[in-house]
Order: structure tokens, then C-alpha cells, then sequence
């Protein structure tokens, strides 16, 4: 059975649209990312599958049952739980706050304790139990909010940013405690990230959002900019830098350039291809076979590339690239 | 009590005392009260918030006249003969203080941060869960707000005046009884009655401070 069933969801805030998703299934078990920059419609989404916001349009059913009414989405409450992206803890201590949720259903207060003692523990937060709340540094203040979110066992959890300001061990640590909690029991995971090649490691599913709606392209290397016109081949302005685009359009609009589409090179390549960058890598991430590889030439590109040819160039942080792309594989919308 | 220190000392009293009743009514009526705007959307709150904060700088001898006309013999609350009594400023200054603990009470709710509602609900709590939640997070702000009625009801002369008469004995605070050495040319009676005074609004300003703790206030 899906965990969620997502059906012509419409958010808008002050009469602005800000989200709509014609459909989205996220089934049991799942664990979906939701990419895509700042603005995207993510945290909205994030906070509809809470139920914490009521949609100005369209229905939503938790495990096959539509949640329309205030009652039921106060019922689906205590079934799914959300981490903001940069969560709050109460005053009072770290197990008070680990406990919360349970005294909120319920739990007598000697119970609610050792279960987030346990829950604590499984987020290797143990010896936090006892601190105040607020003297915590912030990968602190994320890890006891996911381990607050877990502790009341829901059957999704949603993430917002979850690894946002938090170091990369941090980071690997959160998605492996998440991870081993989904071998102890069912949980669906959605999470929602800025960055894809968290994403690509962590979820087996991606929803990529772009002014609210479901994008056509990965979030990767999309530019907003204002084409020019004139001609077909067009000189646009991206940030420092100014790429050859082949388009009619003009006025405000996206460009997209797919990371499958960009060469990476170690000295510069005389091809056909219009536009070739100059960059330092800043990041590299295996996917599978692949290496996804962000090179920063005054904007950041992202370039998917095979293993081999990550190797045989001899490719590594903080070296020069060169990437290599022709205008018409900019996709513009 | 007899001699002069008696005297004082019983001024002194009485002054606390309606200082600690009055605050105590204002707050039991104005923060649950402050609350509710602080935390709900109608139509008219902010009109209703807009009027709160211009009744925080009701001038206390409008105040005082109110009180007067009311209470006064032939007046709505006549019969009650409240009128030269302690418990008659304790009424007036109820409503210089009511305002006070509403509005403040109020803007320390609706300084909270959304989040503290947001994670209460979606840790599955429900409307009063979170309304105490929420409540419990404001605690020092609305603290701060009760301190400020208290020390406002303390230190006011005019109701008191207008209301209590300055019966010596029975009606007269360390603020009347301020006034009246000041006007008999008793300035060191009067200074040391005001020493008093900031005192007895340091003492309950520290016990303040002690019961907001770490708060970041």
C-alpha cells in the first residue's frame, strides 16, 4: 500500500501559487527525495504530507484513506512527523524533548522516557539525554529532532534538509541511522534536498521540483536568465559568464544544462561544442558506474561522467577542468 | 501598630498588598486574555490589539475618575461602598494593570517562533498541547509583562489618591503618603518613604529575575 497518495495538490500563499503536483505516489518503505533550489514548492510539500498545512486545493490520502477533515488530519499527525530544515527544540532537556511527541500521545512519562532514551540511543544521542536543549550545536539540535521524529515510530518521516549547515560525517551518520531504522520496522522516508548528489546517494526515488511544479529535468545546473532575442543563437548572461544558448525565446526563463550532456576535459577542447568553461572541481560523487563532478568556472556545473574517465584523466578536488558543451544542448523553458 | 515606624510599616503593607492582589486579578484575567489574541485570527483583532495598546497609556487619574464616578454613592456600584477603601484602588488599579498583562502578554505570543507551533502539531499534539506548548515557550516574555504591571501598579499615586482619599490608617500608600509629606514640606519623611518604595520594586524585581532563571529574555 502507498504511504501517500497525492492527488491535484495546490498550495498558495496569499492568493500566490506555490505548489502543484498533479500526482505523486510515494509508497511504503520508500525513501524519496524532493530536489530542486530554493523556492522550489519543497518545504510546502514537506509540510502538506505532515498534515501541519491544509492544501488550498486537491486530496491527499495517508495509507489509502483520503485526509480531508480537520480530525483526520489531527489523527494523520500522529502517524507522520516532520523535520524542519532547521529544526526547534523546546526548552528543557534533550529527553524532554525526545519524549514529547509520546507524551503527547499518551505515554506516561516514566515510558516516554526510556523510549527516547532508546530512541536516542539509536541515533547514537545517548549521553545528550540529560543536556539543555539549547546548549546544543546545530548538527546536535538536527540529530535529536530526527531522533524526537522517530521516537513516536511514525510511519513516514519527512526531512527537511536534513543535513543542511551539518558536517559530511554528520551527514553520513543521519542517513545511516535512517537507514537502519528502516531495517528495524516500515518506515517511508521523504526528504527534501537542495543538493542531488544526496539525493542520487540516499533515495531511491527523486521528485524534482522547479517553481512548484514537478521539473522536467534534474535541478542540476539550471540557471534562471534573461535571454536577450534577436537571433536564434543567443548570448546569455549566467552569473559571470556568458553562454551561447540556441533558442527564439526572450525575456525571463531557465536554462538547463544536463550533466550527461557536459565533456569534461583536462586542456581545452577545439569541438564543436559553443561553450567551453574553465573550472577548479569542488565536488565529486560516485553514483553507481558514474561520477557526478561539480566544477566551479564562476557558476557551479555539475558533469556526469564514467568512473574510467574520472580515473584515466586523473580527475580530483581542487584540479582544473575544463567542461565542454554545444549550444543546442541547453535545454531553455 | 503605633508609632511612627508602625505607621510606615502598615503603609508599606498595604501597598504591597494591593499591588500583589491587584497584579495577581489583572494577570489571572489579562494573560489568558492576551493569550487568545496573541494566538487566534479573527476579524477586529487588530483592532482590538490597537486599542489595548492605546489603553497602556491611559493616564492613571482618568483612571482614577472612572473608579470615582462608579464607585461614588450615587453611582452604578454605590451600594457597594467601596469608595475610600483599600479595595477601591485595588479596583483601579485592576484596570491600570489589565491592559498591561493583555498587551504584553499578547506580543510574547506572537514573538514565539512558528516553528514551536509546527513541531508541537506534527509531533502530534493536539490544540491545547500546543496552546501550552506555545504558552510555555513565552513564559519569561509573559513573565517580564506581569513585572511590568506590578511595578506600574506599585509606584501609581493618582487612582490611588482619587479613589482611596489618603486615609491615614486605612487608605494611605507609600505613594499617597508620599505625596502628602511632600506637600507638608516633610521632604526627608518623603524621601525615605520612596527609598522604600524602589525597594520593595527591587526586591520583587529580583524575585523576578530568579524565577526567569537562564530564560532569554
Amino acid at each position: 500500500m502507498a504511504t501517500f497518495d497525492v492527488a491535484a495538490l495546490r498550495q498558495a500563499y496569499g492568493g500566490r501559487p506555490v505548489l502543484a503536483l498533479d500526482a505523486l505516489t510515494v509508497r511504503e518503505g520508500a525513501r524519496l527525495a524532493v530536489v530542486g533550489p530554493n523556492g522550489a514548492g519543497k518545504s510546502t510539500l514537506l509540510r502538506l504530507l505532515a498534515f501541519v498545512d491544509t492544501p488550498a486545493a486537491g486530496t491527499i490520502a495517508l495509507e489509502g484513506k483520503r485526509i480531508a477533515s480537520g480530525a483526520a488530519r489531527r489523527g494523520a499527525r500522529l502517524r507522520v512527523t516532520m523535520v524542519e530544515q532547521r529544526p526547534y527544540l523546546f526548552r528543557g532537556s534533550v529527553l524532554e524533548n525526545v519524549a514529547y511527541g509520546l507524551r503527547a500521545r499518551g505515554v506516561s512519562r516514566a515510558a516516554a522516557a526510556v523510549r527516547a532514551r532508546e530512541a536516542l540511543a539509536r541515533l547514537r544521542l545517548k549521553e545528550l539525554a540529560g543536556r539543555d536543549a539549547r546548549a546544543l550545536s546545530d548538527g546536535e539540535v538536527q540529530r535529536v529532532a530526527v531522533a524526537r521524529a522517530l521516537a513516536v515510530e511514525p510511519v513516514a518521516v519527512l526531512l527537511d534538509e536534513p543535513v543542511s549547515g551539518a558536517d559530511r560525517a554528520a551527514h553520513h551518520a543521519l542517513f545511516a541511522a535512517l537507514a537502519e531504522e528502516q531495517a528495524r520496522r516500515p518506515l517511508t522516508i521523504v526528504f527534501a534536498s537542495h543538493l542531488l548528489e544526496d539525493a542520487y546517494r540516499w533515495a531511491d526515488d527523486l521528485l524534482a521540483l522547479h517553481l512548484g511544479q514537478p521539473s522536467p529535468v534534474t535541478p542540476e545546473n539550471l540557471f534562471r536568465v534573461d535571454l536577450p532575442g534577436g537571433s536564434a543563437m543567443q548570448e546569455v548572461q549566467v552569473g559571470p559568464l556568458t553562454l551561447e544558448v540556441v533558442t527564439d525565446r526572450t525575456g525571463p526563463a531557465t536554462l538547463a544544462i544536463p550533466p550527461e550532456e557536459i565533456v569534461l576535459s583536462t586542456a581545452s577542447l577545439h569541438s564543436s561544442a559553443r561553450n567551453v568553461l574553465r573550472g577548479r572541481i569542488v565536488r565529486v560523487a560516485e553514483h553507481g558506474a558514474a561520477v557526478r563532478v561539480t566544477l566551479d568556472a564562476g557558476i557551479e556545473l555539475v558533469a556526469l561522467i564514467t568512473r574510467k574517465s574520472f580515473d584515466e584523466m586523473g580527475l580530483a578536488i581542487g584540479g582544473t577542468a575544463f567542461a565542454s558543451f554545444k549550444s543546442v544542448a541547453v535545454r531553455v523553458f | 501598630m503605633s508609632g511612627p515606624g508602625g505607621e510606615v510599616a502598615g503603609i508599606a503593607l498595604l501597598s504591597l498588598r494591593i499591588a500583589l492582589i491587584a497584579t495577581v486579578i489583572a494577570c489571572l484575567l489579562g494573560v489568558p486574555l492576551g493569550f487568545f489574541l496573541g494566538w487566534t485570527r479573527f476579524a477586529g483583532r487588530r483592532v482590538l490589539l490597537a486599542l489595548l495598546n492605546t489603553a497602556l497609556a491611559l493616564p492613571t487619574v482618568v483612571i482614577g475618575l472612572l473608579i470615582y464616578l462608579l464607585l461614588a454613592r450615587r453611582g452604578p456600584l454605590g451600594a457597594l461602598g467601596l469608595l475610600y477603601t483599600w479595595q477601591a484602588i485595588v479596583v483601579a488599579e485592576i484596570v491600570l494593570a489589565l491592559p498591561i498583562a493583555t498587551a504584553l502578554s499578547a506580543a510574547a505570543i506572537q514573538a514565539v517562533d512558528p516553528r514551536v507551533r509546527r513541531t508541537a502539531l506534527t509531533l502530534g499534539a493536539g490544540t491545547l498541547r500546543t496552546a501550552w506548548t506555545v504558552a510555555l515557550e513565552a513564559r519569561f516574555a509573559i513573565l517580564a509583562g506581569v513585572a511590568v504591571a506590578f511595578g506600574r501598579v506599585l509606584s501609581e499615586v493618582g487612582a490611588a489618591l482619587m479613589v482611596g482619599g489618603n486615609v491615614r490608617f486605612q487608605t494611605r500608600t507609600l505613594t499617597t503618603a508620599i505625596t502628602l509629606a511632600t506637600s507638608q514640606g516633610q521632604f526627608g519623611f518623603a524621601v525615605a518613604l520612596g527609598l522604600i518604595l524602589l525597594a520593595l520594586a527591587l526586591t520583587v524585581s529580583v524575585i523576578i529575575q530568579l524565577l526567569q532563571g537562564h530564560g532569554d529574555v
